[in-house]
C-alpha cells in the first residue's frame, strides 16, 4: 500500500497543468534551515533588525543628500513645498498646508493576483526630510527611504505596526498605479491583521494617471523606468526584471540566502526615488503654469489636469499653448461650457483648420458651429452652410435626420419653406 | 380565441377521461411490462396540514406575509423554521411547489429584522435560479422596509455582476445570492473585502442539494470546509438550511457535504390533489431488430390528447434539439388558428431572462397552454401548477423524474404525469420494470471529498486564503502531511517555530483559477468546431477524451453530429466538423485493471462474510465455489485501439477502424465480482460462449450500476481481469469486443482468452475515485438481482444494447450463459446459507 506521501506526489506529478515556481532549490529543505538568516540578511541588505513580541523584521534606511544625482536631476532640484500637488490628486481633500509633506509608497509583492494570499514582502516608503510637523521651520533638505522587509512571515503584524507608526497621520500618499494595486493590497494586509489602515483618510496621488496624460508616448506603456529615462535621463544597469521578484523572495524564504534580494531592494529604492522626482517635476510644471510646458502633449495633459481641478483659466491657456487637435477641441468645449461663445466658435474654426483632423471632431465642430451661428451669432446663412456641410458627414440615418431637422428649421427661419419641404 | 380554461370539476372530469382513454379505463392496475401503458399509479389526494407561526418569527414579517394571504404555515415549513431559529442545521425534502423557499426566507428575514447586522448567504446551482429567488426576496424586503425603516439589501453576486457594483454589494447586502463557483474563486480568496459578511454570517442556504453529487459535490464539500475556516477566523458559526429533491440519503448527503449534524424534514404538509402517473412504451414495429416507434411521435400524440381538451401541460425533452422538434410538432398540430401560436412555447436555459419571465408568467396566468422545455424548468422556478406533465425520455434518475412530474399538480383537483420511454437502454429498463421506479427507494447521492486530487487543490486554495497552522486539521487525511508534500513543490513554506508555526503561501499563482468544480483535474480536452472558423463547443475530461474524441469519432452535442478530424493529444484539443451521417461510433478500449489494495471482501450474502482484509487473508482466499465481492484501490491502464461504426436506430455494425492512441493510466477505486472457477467449469458451453457470457454479464452489470449509483455512462468503467495477484489480462473494455466478430487484428500475439476465475471490475472513471465503489459493494445483492431481472426480462432474442450488448459484440448465447452464471452464483450462495 503506497503511503499518503507517495500518492500525493503522484497527484502533483509534472503531468498536471499548474506549475509551481520556476526557480526551485535543488534540495528540498522542508522545515529545517541550514543557513541562519539572521545576521546575514541584515548585513547583506544593509539594514537593522527590529523585534516586537519575539518576532523580527528588517528595516533598511537610506538617505539621499541634496547633491545626490539621479541621471540629470538632483535631490535639491526636487525639494518641496510643491504648491500644486493637489492638482495631481483625484478626489480626497486636504488642507492647503498639508500638501508639502507627501509620503511615497511602493510595494514589492508575492504576486499580482491580489486576494488574501498575496502579500507585500517589502514595503518601501520615501519622504523629504525634515518631515515632522514640529520641524516645520526647517526646510526639507534631503530625501529619505525606509524599507520594511518581511524576513519572517510570522512577523507581518509587527512589520505593519512599524509601517503604521511611520505613516500614521500622514495627509498625502503618492504611488505609481497605487489606486488599483498598492493601496488595496496594503489595506488588505492591515485588514487581515485587524488593524486600521493608515492610508484610509489620506489624500492619494496616483502618478500613473497624470504621467499618462502628460508624458505617454505612442504605443509604449507608460512605465516608471521609461519616464525615468526620458525625464531624468537615468538608465538603470543590471536592474532585476519585475517578473523575477517574487521568485527571488521565495528562494530566500526557503534557503535563507538574502543575496539575490539586494537587487530587489535597490530596485524598490530606485522606484521610490524616481516617483518622487516625477512628482516633483509634475508639481513644478503645474506651479509654474502653462508656459512651463515643454511639449504639446505635456501642455495638453496639464490642461486636462487643471481643468479637472477647476483651474479653468490655466486649462485654457494650456490648450492654447498645445495647439494640437485634441487641445483645440478641448478648448472649444471648455469655452462653450464657460459660455464664452465667441471664443468657442473661434476654437472650433481653428480645429477645422488643422491638418489631419479626425472625422469625429470635424463633425462635432460643424455641429457646434451650426448651433452657434443659428442661436447665438444669429447668422443664419453661416448656420445653414455649416449644417449642410455636416449633413454630408453624418454616419447614421438617425444623425442625418437630426441635421435635416436643423436645416429645415433654419430654412424656415430664412423664410424658404419650399426648400424645407423638399428635404423630406 | 380558445375558450377559457375549464372550471375545476369539469377539468377533473376531462383529465380523468383522457387518462381512461390512454389506459383502457383501468387505473391502478397491475404492471404489464410488454404493454403500451406499462404502468398506472394513482396517488391519493392529501389535505393541507397547518401549524402556527413559531413565536420567534418577527411580527413585522408575519404582517407582511399576512398581506400575501399567508396566515399559517404548513407543518413542514414551521418545522424548518423552528429548527433554524434554534440554531440547528436542517435539510428539507418535500416536493416542488410545497413552499420550500418560505422555509428559509422566513427565518433569515426575521433574524435580519431583529438584528440588522445579521448576514446570510444563499447558494444556487444556476444563475437563473438565483435571479428568480432575487425577485421573490426583493418583494418581501420592499414590503418590510415600509414597516421597519430598514433597507434590507438583497443582491446576486456572481460572474455577471459588474465590477463597480461589487463594492457596493459587499457593503450593503444583508443577503447575498451566489453559487458555488463564485464562492470558490470570487469570494473566499478575497475574504478580507467580505469581512462584514463573514463576521456576521448567521445562515447559509444551499438549494437543490442533490445537484451536488459526484465530482461537483466533492468539490463543494471542500469549498465549504474553506468557508468554515474563514468563518472561524472571523468568529461566526452559521446555521445551514438545505433543500433537496427526494433522494435515498438526504440527511447523509447534507452531513457529508457540510460535515455537521442535520435534522431532516421530509413530510410535506402542503395539499395535493389526486395524481395519476403513467408509463408508456412505444410499440415495437420491427420484431426482428427490436425497433420501436419513435418516442417523439408518441409524445406528440399523447400531448395532443390533453391539449385538445384545453388542459395545460408541460413537456420535458432531453435536449435542446428534441425540445425544438416537439415544439414544432405541437405548433403544427395546434397552430392552425391565428393567436394559437403563442399558446405553445418552447423554453430553455439559454433564452434571455425577459423571454423566460414572459413564458413563466404566461404559464401562471394560463395564457400559455403548453410549454416544451429542457430540464431548465425542472428546478424551482415558479410556474404555477399545471395539469399534465409529459416526459419525452427518462430523465436519467428517479429524483429528476419526480421533480419533473411535480410540475403537474394542483392543490385540489386532478393532475397527471406521463413518462414516454425512448429506445435507450436505461429508458427501456425503467419502463419495463416500473417497480424499480415506484417501489424501490430512490438513488443515493454519493461524494468523495477526500479524493486526493480534489483535496490537494482545495488545500492550496485554503492555504492561500488563511495560512494553516501546524496544529490544524482539514478533511480526513493528515493535512500536515499534505502541506509537507506541497512544500516539496514550493507552494508553501513552514514559518515560525514547531509548536507555533504557520504554512506560508509561497507561490505567485491564484490557486482557485486552476480548479474547475466540475472536474477532477483541469486537464480537459477541448472540442473545437472548424465548420465556420474555430469555436469551442464542448469539453471532456482527460479520461473521456480518447474514447470519445479519437479521429473519425462521431461527437454528438445537443443532437448535432460532428466528426473528429484531428486529435491533438498533447495540446488537449479535438478539431471537429459538422457532418450528416446515419451512424455513431463506439470506441474499443483495452483496459487492464490491477488491484493495488483490497479494502474489504465478502461472499456477498448481506452483511455476513464481509470483513476487512489483512495480509494473511490474501494468501488464503475464501474457498470455492462461492463468488466473491470486493472493493478497493486499483490501477487502470487503458488504450483505445479501434472503433466501430453503428447505425442509429437499428444498431447494426456498419464499419470499423483501427486507432493508435497513447495509453492512459490512473489510480482509482473499484468494486469487483469474482466468478469462481467452479462456476465457470460448471457451465455446459464452449469456451467462446463462456467468454461471451462473462462479457455480456459485465455489460448488463454496468447498466444496472449506473442506475443504482445515479451516475452517467462515462462516470464508471468496466473491465474483466483474472485473479492472479498483480497481473490482469488485457481483455475487454468499455465497448467489449471479441476478436472474431470485429475483424480487427489484435496487437497481441494471442487472442484474448478468458481467465479461469474472471473478475468483473466496475471502477470509478475518475482518478482517485469518486465514492462509488464502497456503496456498490454494499449494494452487491441488489446489483446482481437487478442484473438478472434486466437480462431475463429483455424481449430480445440474442442480445441488444439494453441487456447484454448489441448483437455483434457477443455471440448468440451471451444472454443464456450470463443468466446461467448468475443462477449458479445464486445457487451456490443459497447452499452457503443453508450450510451456515
Amino acid at each position: 500500500m503506497s503511503s499518503l506521501a507517495d500518492r500525493l506526489r503522484g497527484v502533483l506529478a509534472p503531468g498536471s497543468r499548474e506549475r509551481s515556481n520556476p526557480e526551485l532549490p535543488s534540495t528540498s529543505l522542508g522545515a529545517s534551515r541550514i543557513l541562519d538568516p539572521g545576521n546575514d540578511a541584515a548585513e547583506i541588505l544593509g539594514g537593522e533588525w527590529r523585534e516586537t513580541r519575539g518576532r523580527r523584521f528588517l528595516i533598511v534606511d537610506r538617505k539621499y543628500s541634496p547633491g545626490y544625482r539621479h541621471g540629470q536631476v538632483t535631490v535639491a532640484d526636487c525639494l518641496p513645498p510643491w504648491p500644486r500637488l493637489e492638482v495631481l490628486a483625484s478626489g480626497g481633500s486636504c488642507g492647503p498646508g498639508m500638501w508639502g509633506k507627501p509620503l511615497f509608497l511602493d510595494l514589492e509583492t508575492t504576486g499580482l493576483a491580489g486576494g488574501a494570499g498575496t502579500y507585500a514582502f517589502l514595503v518601501g516608503c520615501g519622504w523629504f526630510e525634515p518631515f515632522a510637523a514640529s520641524d516645520s521651520t526647517r526646510q526639507p533638505a534631503c530625501f529619505r527611504t525606509r524599507q520594511f522587509f518581511l524576513s519572517d512571515f510570522a512577523a507581518e503584524r509587527a512589520l505593519l505596526e512599524s509601517v503604521a507608526e511611520l505613516a500614521g497621520g500622514i495627509d498625502c500618499v503618492v504611488t505609481y498605479n497605487g489606486k488599483t494595486f498598492d493601496l488595496p493590497l496594503i489595506d488588505t494586509r492591515f485588514a487581515l491583521q485587524r488593524m486600521a489602515a493608515p492610508f484610509a483618510d489620506a489624500a492619494h496621488v496616483d502618478m500613473l494617471h497624470p504621467a499618462r496624460r502628460m508624458w505617454r508616448e505612442e504605443d509604449v506603456e507608460c512605465r516608471l523606468t521609461r519616464l525615468e529615462q526620458t525625464l531624468c535621463g537615468y538608465e538603470r544597469e543590471g536592474d532585476v526584471p519585475g517578473f523575477e521578484i517574487p521568485s527571488r523572495y521565495f528562494r530566500y524564504v526557503r534557503s535563507g540566502d538574502a543575496r539575490p534580494l539586494a537587487a530587489v531592494l535597490e530596485h524598490n529604492r530606485l522606484d521610490i526615488v524616481s516617483l518622487a522626482m516625477l512628482t516633483a517635476r509634475a508639481s513644478r510644471l503645474l506651479a509654474n503654469g502653462p508656459s512651463a510646458a515643454t511639449t504639446p502633449r505635456e501642455a495638453f495633459g496639464m490642461g486636462r489636469l487643471y481643468e479637472r481641478a477647476g483651474m479653468l483659466d490655466e486649462a485654457l491657456a494650456c490648450f492654447q499653448r498645445a495647439r494640437t487637435v485634441d487641445a483645440f477641441r478641448a478648448a472649444a468645449v471648455l469655452l462653450r461650457r464657460l459660455r464664452r461663445y465667441g471664443e468657442a466658435a473661434a476654437a472650433w474654426r481653428e480645429l477645422l483648420g488643422t491638418r489631419d483632423c479626425p472625422a469625429g471632431y470635424v463633425r462635432e465642430a460643424m455641429e457646434a458651429l451650426a448651433v452657434h451661428h443659428e442661436h447665438r451669432a444669429r447668422d443664419l446663412e453661416a448656420a445653414r452652410r455649416f449644417a449642410l456641410q455636416s449633413l454630408r458627414l453624418q454616419a447614421t440615418a438617425a444623425r442625418q435626420d437630426a441635421v435635416k431637422y436643423r436645416l429645415a428649421r433654419i430654412d424656415r427661419k430664412l423664410g424658404m419653406i419650399e426648400r424645407a419641404a423638399a428635404l423630406f | 380565441m380558445l375558450p377559457a380554461r375549464r372550471t375545476d370539476s369539469a377539468h377533473d372530469q376531462t383529465l380523468q377521461s383522457v387518462v381512461d382513454r390512454l389506459t383502457g379505463g383501468l387505473s391502478d392496475r397491475p404492471d404489464s411490462p410488454d404493454g403500451w401503458v406499462t404502468a398506472v399509479r394513482r396517488m391519493a389526494p392529501r389535505a393541507a396540514e397547518y401549524a402556527p407561526f413559531p413565536d420567534a418569527i418577527d411580527p413585522r414579517l408575519r404582517q407582511v406575509l399576512g398581506t400575501r394571504g399567508i396566515e399559517q404555515l404548513y407543518t413542514h415549513q414551521a418545522a424548518v423554521v423552528e429548527h433554524t431559529l434554534a440554531g440547528r442545521n436542517v435539510v428539507i425534502t418535500t416536493p416542488t411547489a410545497s413552499g420550500k423557499t418560505l422555509c428559509y426566507n422566513a427565518p433569515v428575514l426575521s433574524e435580519i429584522l431583529k438584528d440588522p447586522s445579521a448576514r446570510a448567504l444563499y447558494l444556487f446551482p444556476t444563475k437563473a435560479l438565483a435571479q428568480d429567488q432575487l425577485a421573490e426576496l426583493h418583494e418581501l424586503a420592499d414590503r418590510l422596509s415600509h414597516l421597519s425603516e430598514l433597507e434590507i439589501g438583497v443582491f446576486t453576486y456572481d460572474g455577471d455582476t459588474p465590477q463597480d457594483a461589487r463594492r457596493a454589494i459587499r457593503g450593503r447586502a444583508h443577503v447575498v445570492l451566489s453559487n458555488a463557483d463564485m464562492l470558490h474563486s470570487g469570494i473566499l480568496p478575497h475574504h478580507p473585502r467580505w469581512a462584514k459578511l463573514f463576521e456576521n454570517l448567521r445562515y447559509v442556504v444551499i438549494d437543490e442539494l442533490h445537484a451536488y453529487r459526484g465530482v461537483f459535490g466533492s468539490h463543494l464539500t471542500n469549498v465549504l470546509r474553506r468557508m468554515r475556516r474563514i468563518c472561524q477566523h472571523y468568529g461566526s458559526n452559521p446555521t445551514f438550511i438545505c433543500s433537496s429533491a427526494t433522494i435515498a440519503n438526504p440527511k447523509e448527503l447534507a452531513e457529508a457535504i457540510v460535515e455537521q449534524p442535520f435534522e431532516l424534514v421530509s413530510e410535506s404538509g402542503a395539499p395535493r390533489g389526486e395524481k395519476f402517473f403513467l408509463f408508456v412504451n412505444p410499440p415495437v414495429v420491427n420484431q426482428q431488430l427490436g425497433i420501436r416507434r419513435s418516442y417523439l411521435a408518441e409524445t406528440r400524440r399523447i400531448a395532443g390528447e390533453f391539449l385538445k381538451r384545453q388542459l395545460q401541460l408541460i413537456v420535458f425533452a432531453q435536449s435542446r434539439l428534441t425540445t425544438e422538434i416537439l415544439t414544432t410538432y405541437l405548433k403544427d398540430d395546434f397552430g392552425g388558428q391565428p393567436g394559437m401560436q403563442e399558446l405553445i412555447r418552447g423554453y430553455r436555459g439559454g433564452y434571455l431572462p425577459q423571454r423566460r419571465r414572459e413564458i413563466e408568467k404566461g404559464l401562471r396566468d394560463g395564457t400559455v397552454r403548453a410549454v416544451v422545455s429542457t430540464n431548465a424548468l425542472e428546478l424551482g422556478i415558479d410556474i404555477g401548477a399545471l395539469d399534465v406533465c409529459v416526459m419525452a425520455g427518462y430523465p436519467g434518475t428517479i429524483a429528476a423524474t419526480w421533480q419533473r412530474a411535480g410540475r403537474a399538480g394542483r392543490r385540489s383537483g386532478r393532475s397527471a404525469a406521463v413518462l414516454v420511454a425512448s429506445s435507450a437502454p436505461l429508458d427501456q429498463f425503467v419502463v419495463r420494470n416500473p417497480s424499480y421506479f415506484f417501489d424501490a427507494p430512490p438513488e443515493h447521492a454519493l461524494i468523495n471529498p477526500d479524493n486526493l486530487h480534489i483535496l490537494v487543490d482545495h488545500v492550496k486554495c485554503a492555504a492561500f486564503e488563511l495560512p494553516f497552522t501546524t496544529m490544524e486539521q482539514y478533511g480526513k487525511h493528515d493535512v500536515q502531511e499534505v502541506l509537507g508534500i506541497l512544500e516539496e513543490s514550493g507552494f508553501v513554506h513552514r514559518a515560525g517555530d514547531d509548536g507555533d508555526g504557520t504554512w506560508q503561501w509561497t507561490n505567485e499563482s491564484y490557486p482557485a483559477d486552476a480548479v474547475s468544480l466540475r472536474s477532477i483535474s483541469s486537464d480537459n480536452f477541448v472540442v473545437i468546431d472548424t465548420s465556420n472558423g474555430a469555436d469551442v463547443i464542448g469539453e471532456t475530461s482527460f479520461t473521456s477524451g480518447p474514447p470519445t474524441l479519437h479521429e473519425k469519432a462521431i461527437y454528438i452535442i445537443e443532437g448535432t453530429l460532428y466528426q473528429v478530424e484531428k486529435l491533438d493529444f498533447d495540446g488537449r484539443k479535438a478539431y471537429v466538423r459538422q457532418i450528416d451521417c446515419d451512424y455513431y461510433t463506439d470506441a474499443i478500449t483495452y483496459t487492464k485493471v490491477t488491484v493495488l489494495d483490497t479494502f474489504a471482501q465478502g461472499s456477498g450474502i448481506g452483511d455476513q462474510g464481509s470483513r476487512a482484509i489483512d495480509s494473511a487473508d490474501l494468501r488464503s482466499p475464501l474457498p470455492d465455489p462461492y463468488a466473491r465481492r470486493s472493493h478497493g484501490e486499483v490501477h487502470v491502464s487503458s488504450r483505445v485501439v479501434g472503433f466501430k461504426k453503428i447505425k442509429f436506430y437499428t444498431n447494426e455494425n456498419v464499419g470499423s477502424g483501427e486507432l493508435d492512441l497513447p495509453e492512459q493510466q490512473m489510480h482509482t477505486t473499484a468494486y469487483w465480482l469474482t466468478v469462481p472457477k467452479a462456476v465457470m467449469a460448471a457451465l455446459p458451453f464452449a469456451s467462446d460462449d463462456r467468454r461471451d457470457g462473462v462479457v455480456g454479464l459485465s455489460f448488463a452489470m454496468r447498466q444496472v450500476a449506473q442506475l443504482l449509483l445515479m451516475c452517467d455512462r462515462q462516470d464508471i468503467g468496466i473491465s474483466i481481469g483474472s485473479s492472479e495477484m498483480g497481473s490482469g489480462v488485457i481483455f475487454g473494455g468499455q465497448s467489449l469486443d471479441s476478436d472474431k466478430h470485429s475483424g480487427l487484428s489484435s496487437k497481441n500475439d494471442s487472442r484474448p482468452h478468458l481467465p479461469d476465475e474472471p473478475r468483473i471490475f466496475v471502477y470509478d472513471n475518475y482518478p482517485g475515485g469518486i465514492g462509488f465503489s464502497e456503496p456498490l459493494y454494499g449494494m452487491h445483492d441488489n446489483l446482481l438481482a437487478r442484473t438478472r431481472e434486466l437480462i431475463a426480462g429483455c424481449e430480445c432474442q440474442h442480445g441488444c444494447p439494453t441487456c447484454v450488448g448489441p448483437v455483434g459484440n457477443t455471440g448468440p448465447l451471451a444472454k443464456m450463459v450470463a443468466l446461467r452464471i448468475l443462477d449458479l452464483i445464486a445457487g451456490a450462495h443459497s447452499a452457503l446459507q443453508v450450510s451456515a
